[in-house]
């Protein structure tokens, strides 16, 4: 059994994923997965795909995505809020801001 | 959105989202039967891949719920659902805490009411006892003369009032309304009210001139009597009442459950040292008022002590012949709250300890349920492990469950509680104080709830931890594969460690408890066996206050009681019958200073009885030397005669019975300086004081000389004399149709009242003992029984192999024993520190008698090897066979 920590990177990181991967198109759960695992160099591989689905209802509980029933087919598809959006953003941002950091402290010394 | 409504969405979601992971799994499985693999490996592939499908669906539901309020809905509608398929190990755990927690809250409620609560009087802080203590003659008494407190009054400065009352209750006879009553009276100095600071409810309370001699008589009356009496009549105030046959005023009503300084006090009347038992001369000068005063606002109890010792020896200096006032006399200054309680302390103390033990006791045997139970569920546990819950997720259950189980007994304790106390404020033979005062308040509810809660999380704890401990994956595994060897066998046993030092706790635990029970029994034992020094069989005894308004001089009352003895016997049945100022075993001190002829002065306090001829007949007291009283000289024309008890004999004739003989010497009463007397007889010693006190130097006056206000009649019958109170009460009322009866009861019965309290102490404790002896014996047997049936297997190998019945036996109980060992050892170790603290609670005992101690060590040990035996024989008893097979 594995503990629920082991099944996210950090805090915050699956939802970003998630709201960055469905700026772009509206999948379902599992095209969700494997866009994700495929775009990260399967690097995500070792992280069970199910793991996505308490993050996904935790956004959709905050309202951040919402997501339909296609006529089509039996597939639920998720799309991003207008709140959503703006929340990704942010988070990216965020993010991106603190990778810099981070990869500036990691980047061999130049003294 | 509602409440409501947010359940039915959520039900949706729920349904969607188990949909929608099916949904992802069937997609994964159709790509990876693309692949080329076989339906069967595909499935499995993208279950892999997936991870724990129910452990991630209960993740995502998690999202959308309350966080842990939902969990624990769960958990408790588990345990509804669990706890009644159990019912035998529910009923169990349930009834063992209702009456660990049932005994504590009662316990606590009296210690409370009685122990901790402030007196129900303004600044209760303030309010303190003043006693006499006279070490020099074994503090034999604590009251004071009115002198004393006069001129304690007059002179100090510490307090803001004193006041006084009479140490004893008096009988007050209420006649002119319906039948004549004898009521329980007070005598009280006119500032008692302000002292405690407490209103009437009705109309004043006493005038300071009331207290002076010759002021009219009033009196006020209790809240129960103005009802049952008056009807509750609002203008009771003014109205009169003949109290011992005289027109009192009543100018008040006292507030219900007051009690001061009695319990059940109806009437109060001022002038504390007009009892009528004491002859009007003489009542400035005997010891029988006590005395409790307000402190001034910014004394304390040190200056205030100090302040008495400087005027105590003043007093002594100025009176050196007075009773009162012997070397080694002095003043004590306690806090009233204190006072108080004093006869019970001890006693509550102890059975509250006692009931705490019980409760640890109760929590040790449920833990050890518990463990037992979580043994048989591991099972349970492990499936609901792989199933996805986490190792919190199980302790909680546990932890809610044992909650709910400790809920459960503590509601049903709460009953008992409340029942144990509803019985306790009836039960007399307490003679508890503040008895009004007890009942279970929502501080006495908050502690049975905390109570609860932490005897819940205490033995749940156990199984728990237990459970966090054990892989219990290992457990699936394991199971159905079967036991190999004893030693795979072994780690099995879940908490057996833990179990052996619960069940060691426990019989230490009982092991106090059952010591401290039989140092008890013992004492009471021996008190029973004590001689009272008279013949209790048959006697039929009742209290007669003559009022003084109708009986005002010796002769008058003298002559009724020689009226009423004349009447008796001619009563067909009644042997003989006597009249005494007061009953064996039953008398406060009453003493005076007397001197023998021919003798120095020594401190010769003595007590003092006056009784008509007859009376050590009828009692069945031996007379050793000399004759009784005849009826001459119970004549007003006789010339004074005395009879000593052989404590008196000893005392003043140290060779007695070897010596010159007493009788026919001459003795003097107090400061009388008329007039010796002559000894004409000695009788055996009594035990006047309850048999727990040794008799003490007595003599006897004919009633001629002392005709007593108050008196109890004594009379020897034929057989039952409950069927004699009726003939005999005719008899009075035939003389005086005002004159009432009271106290009537036998003999035996005033003895046992005597021994009331002592009675109830020893049956609570060796209750608890009981309780405390079977909870722990169930608990060894438990351990010992599931000890022995996972070594079932063992057995029958060892047998098998050719062991030999006794060696296997010896060896199964091997553990029980070391168990019992153990906490007898450690039992033994802490009776010897805590018994002592129950030294004043035991008669001729020592509180480490070591046959007490033996006793119970090898009583237990028996019964321990008893609980031990069963189980063993019943694994011995089992066919090799099936043994090596049992799994």
């Amino acid at each position: 059994m594995k503990n629920r920590e082991q099944r996210d990177f950090f805090p915050g990181a699956w939802e970003m994923m998630i709201l960055r991967t469905l700026k772009r198109q509206p999948p379902d759960g599992y095209a969700l997965a494997q866009h994700m695992s495929g775009t990260s160099n399967d690097v995500l591989q070792i992280i069970e795909e199910g793991s996505l689905y308490p993050v996904l209802q935790r956004l959709l509980k905050e309202e951040v995505v919402k997501a339909e029933w296609s006529i089509s087919s039996t597939h639920r598809t998720y799309q991003l809020t207008a709140k959503g959006a703006k929340h990704g953003e942010h988070e990216v941002s965020r993010f991106e801001n603190m990778l810099e950091g981070i990869t500036g402290v990691l980047a061999p010394g130049e003294s | 959105m509602s409440w409501l409504g947010g359940l039915f969405k959520r039900r949706r979601v729920y349904a969607e989202l188990s949909e929608e992971i099916r949904e992802h799994l069937q997609e994964k499985i159709e790509e990876l039967l693309a692949t080329g693999m076989s339906r069967k490996e595909a499935a499995a592939a993208a279950r892999r891949e997936f991870g724990n499908v129910a452990l991630i669906e209960e993740d995502s539901r998690e999202v959308w719920r309350w966080p842990s309020m939902e969990d624990l809905a769960t958990d408790v509608r588990y345990g509804l659902r669990i706890l009644p398929k159990r019912p035998t190990f529910t009923l169990t755990v349930v009834l063992t805490l209702a009456i660990g927690i049932g005994g504590n809250t009662a316990m606590f409620t009296l210690i409370r009411a009685v122990l901790l609560k402030p007196l129900e009087y303004r600044d209760p802080d303030r309010l303190v006892s003043l006693s006499l203590k006279d070490f020099h003659q074994n503090k034999r008494d604590g009251s004071f003369t009115l002198k004393r407190v006069d001129e304690m009054r007059a002179s100090s400065k510490a307090f803001s009032a004193i006041g006084a009352f009479l140490k004893l209750p008096e009988n007050i006879s209420l006649s002119g309304r319906r039948e004549p009553e004898a009521l329980v009276g007070a005598r009280v100095s006119a500032n008692f009210l302000d002292i405690l600071n407490v209103k009437p409810r009705l109309g004043r309370s006493f005038l300071e001139e009331e207290d002076a001699p010759g002021a009219p008589p009033v009196a006020m009356i209790s809240g129960r009597l103005w009802r049952r009496v008056f009807q509750g009549d609002p203008q009771v105030v003014g109205k009169t009442a003949t109290l011992n046959a005289t027109p009192h005023i009543i100018i008040g009503v006292l507030p219900d459950n007051f009690a001061f300084p009695f319990v059940g006090t109806d009437i109060w009347m001022a002038r504390p040292a007009e009892w009528s038992v004491i002859p009007p001369g003489a009542r400035p000068h005997v010891t029988i008022l006590n005395g409790f005063a307000r402190l001034q606002p910014q004394v304390s109890l040190q200056q205030a002590q100090a302040e008495l010792d400087v005027l105590n020896r003043q007093y002594v200096l100025a009176n050196p012949d007075r009773l009162d006032a012997g070397p080694g006399v002095s003043i004590e200054v306690a806090s009233l709250k204190d006072q108080f309680v004093a006869n019970v302390r001890p006693t509550l103390w102890m059975l509250f300890g006692a009931v705490g033990f019980v409760l640890l006791i109760a929590c040790a045997n449920v833990a050890g349920l518990l463990l037992a139970q979580a043994n048989s569920r591991l099972r349970e546990f492990a499936v609901r492990a792989a199933l996805g819950a986490a190792g919190d997720r199980l302790v909680r259950q546990l932890l809610v469950e044992s909650l709910m189980l400790a809920v459960a007994g503590g509601s049903m304790g709460w009953l008992l509680a409340k029942y144990a106390l509803y019985a306790v404020r009836h039960l007399t033979a307490l003679q508890l104080p503040r008895v009004g005062e007890i009942r279970p308040d929502s501080m006495v509810l908050g502690y049975a709830v905390v109570l609860s809660i932490a005897t819940g999380i205490l033995f749940g704890l156990f199984p728990s931890l237990q459970v966090l401990r054990r892989d219990l994956t290992a457990e699936l595994r394991e199971s159905g594969a079967g036991a190999g060897g004893g030693s795979s066998a072994r780690p099995r046993i879940l908490g057996i460690h833990a179990r052996g030092i619960l069940v060691v706790g426990q019989i230490s635990l009982s092991i106090v408890l059952l010591i401290g029970a039989m140092l008890l029994i013992k004492s009471f034992a021996r008190l029973r066996s004590v001689d009272p020094g008279f013949h209790s069989a048959n006697l039929l005894t009742m209290k007669i206050t003559l009022p003084p308004a109708r009986y005002d001089t010796g002769q008058k009352r003298n002559t009724f009681f020689g009226d009423l003895l004349e009447r008796l016997a001619s009563v067909p049945g009644v042997q003989n019958a006597a009249v005494a100022l007061s009953l064996p075993t039953t008398k406060g001190w009453l003493g005076t200073n007397v001197s023998v002829e021919g003798q120095p002065v020594v401190d010769g306090a003595a007590r003092f009885e006056s009784i008509t001829p007859g009376t050590f007949c009828s009692l069945g007291i031996p007379l050793r030397r000399g004759r009784e009283f005849t009826a001459r000289d119970n004549s007003p024309a006789a010339l004074p005669v005395v009879i000593i008890n052989e404590s008196f004999a000893q005392r003043f004739w140290p060779a007695y019975p070897r010596g010159q003989d007493p009788v026919g010497q001459h003795l003097r009463e107090g400061l009388d300086k008329t007039g010796w007397v002559e000894i004409v007889g000695i009788v055996a010693d009594v035990h006047e004081e309850g048999l727990a006190t040794d008799p003490v130097p007595e003599f006897y006056v004919p009633t001629v000389v002392h005709p007593p206000q108050t008196a109890y009649l004594v009379v020897r019958t034929q057989g039952d004399p409950e069927l004699f109170v009726n003939a005999v009460r005719s008899q009075v009322l035939a003389i005086d149709q005002d004159q009432p009866v009271s106290d009537v009861r036998t003999m035996d019965e005033v003895l046992e009242a005597t021994l009331g309290q002592r009675r109830l102490t020893t049956l609570l404790l060796g209750s608890f003992a009981a309780v405390a002896l079977l909870l722990a014996v169930v608990g060894l047997y438990g351990v010992v029984a599931h000890s022995v049936a996972q070594r079932t297997q063992e057995v029958g190998i060892r047998r098998a192999l050719g062991a030999q019945p006794g060696d296997i036996l010896l060896l199964l109980l091997s553990q029980g024993l070391g168990l019992a060992l153990a906490g007898t050892g450690i039992g033994l170790g802490a009776a010897c520190a805590l018994t002592r603290l129950m030294n004043n609670l035991l008669f001729h005992v020592s509180a480490n008698d070591p046959a007490t101690f033996v006793t119970i060590a090898l009583l237990f040990m028996i019964v321990a090897l008893l609980a031990s035996v069963v189980p063993a024989w019943r694994a011995l008893g089992a066919d090799p066979m099936v043994a090596l097979r049992y799994e």
